[in-house]
């Protein structure tokens, strides 16, 4: 959890293997790194099981590249094709017992703050729609209604997909699955609705096919739950195995479903907006200077 | 024998938009190399594959053909390659990669 932890341990630096002198030496800690420099420097993702063109790793790696400081972020998973990536990057990774993640995580962000005080130590859930709408609902539910400081990243795939195909709160009314032949009897669950009812400092909905915009959602959520309160971003990544999209396909799949219900969406209470503006200098949410007065 | 991605030289290095890096699901498979095309004359530098890590989604090729509209991006059969850059022969700059061309199939 700090600059330390990525260090070679005296005399065994010709021993490690490449992958690691490349992350110690040009990877991404304690340098600010931003979407527009991919391809240039190490990644804190390695490789990964995942499948081939799968749209949830893209959604993975652009948030391990947009973390605001790496170095001392801890992502928190559960079962779940995610975790498959989650797990193979070189920042910590707690992985939660089916369904309590954000108990892991308010644990986890509470102890940081007793022992880091000030310095801002970043708890980051990154768990599918299944982990979170179903199984770990209240869990998820009641760290929002705590105001628990961490982020909540829901990879909304709308489909169980590392068990063949069931149908998730979070699938669409009437889709048809391997593993639910009779389609969808009900409507996808509202969890935006419900993270800002719970009071969620800032809720947004993104999808993987604008990299830039996942990056500041991602950066203005992490830095959100450092202080005010928690920060939930629910991103679409298609499940290209079990909707049967083809996988050079996935980002025009993206684009349509972008336009048709996944439509990019930004929630970020006042508090919230003083704090960025204050403390980060976003300059979108500064006040406006007051309207020159007009004489009558 | 399996497809992986393969990148014109000629036609990126003539652009410097780096969408199929950012839009390729695996980390640090298409990287960037800002001399690439220098000796021809272009400025930007372009954009290769490391082969080991492509796993052949060809997401990089819609990108690229729709999305950028350069059409620098076409699938070729790993054999079919004559050299290509693998993660061993990387080497990380402070801007920019290179990477030492060699037969990406052993034996």
């Amino acid at each position: 959890m700090s600059l330390d932890y990525v260090k070679f341990s005296p005399g065994f630096e010709k021993f490690m293997p490449k992958e690691y002198r490349d992350m110690v030496e040009h990877g991404p800690f304690g340098k600010k790194v931003s979407v527009s420099q991919m391809g240039s420097f190490k990644e804190i993702l390695e490789e990964h099981p995942m499948c081939a063109g799968c749209a949830m790793t893209l959604f993975i790696r652009l948030s391990m590249i947009s973390f605001p400081n790496p170095e001392d972020t801890i992502t928190v998973g559960t079962a779940g094709c995610g975790r498959l990536a989650i797990s193979q990057a070189a920042i910590p990774f707690v992985y939660g017992n089916y369904g309590d993640q954000n108990g892991v995580a308010s644990g986890l962000s509470r102890g940081l703050r007793l022992r880091f005080g000030d310095k801002p130590k970043d708890v980051v859930v990154m768990v599918g729609d299944g982990g979170m709408a179903d199984i770990g609902f209240s869990a998820t539910l009641h760290s929002w209604f705590r105001k628990e400081k961490f982020t909540t990243i829901m990879l909304d795939n709308e489909v169980y997909g590392n068990t063949g195909g069931q149908e998730s709160g979070m699938t669409n009314r009437g889709a048809v699955l391997k593993m639910a032949p009779l389609g969808k009897k009900f409507e996808k669950m509202d969890m935006v609705g419900m993270a800002k009812i719970a009071g969620c400092a800032y809720v947004a909905t993104v999808v993987p096919n604008n990299p830039r915009r996942v990056e500041t959602v991602i950066k203005k959520a992490v830095l959100i739950a450092r202080e005010v309160g928690p920060a939930y971003i629910q991103a679409y990544t298609s499940c290209n195995i079990e909707y049967a999209i083809p996988t050079d396909k996935v980002m025009e799949d993206a684009k349509n479903v972008e336009g048709d219900r996944y439509q990019f969406s930004e929630y970020i209470t006042d508090d919230a907006k003083q704090y960025l503006a204050e403390r980060y200098g976003y300059k979108e949410f500064l006040p406006k200077p007051a309207a020159a007065v007009t004489k009558a | 024998m399996y497809l992986v991605a393969d990148i014109n030289v000629d036609i990126c290095a003539q652009t410097s938009c780096k969408l199929c890096t950012q839009f390729c699901p695996e980390a640090n498979t298409i990287l960037y190399n800002d001399q690439a095309g220098k000796e021809k004359g272009y400025k930007y530098g372009a954009a290769y594959v490391a082969v080991d890590r492509c796993k052949g989604c060809a997401q990089c090729v819609w990108v690229c053909d729709n999305m950028a509209k350069h059409h620098a991006i076409t699938m070729i059969m790993i054999d079919q390659l004559p050299k290509a850059a693998i993660t061993d022969n990387v080497t990380y700059g402070e801007k920019s990669t290179t990477a030492l061309l060699a037969s990406p199939v052993v034996g």
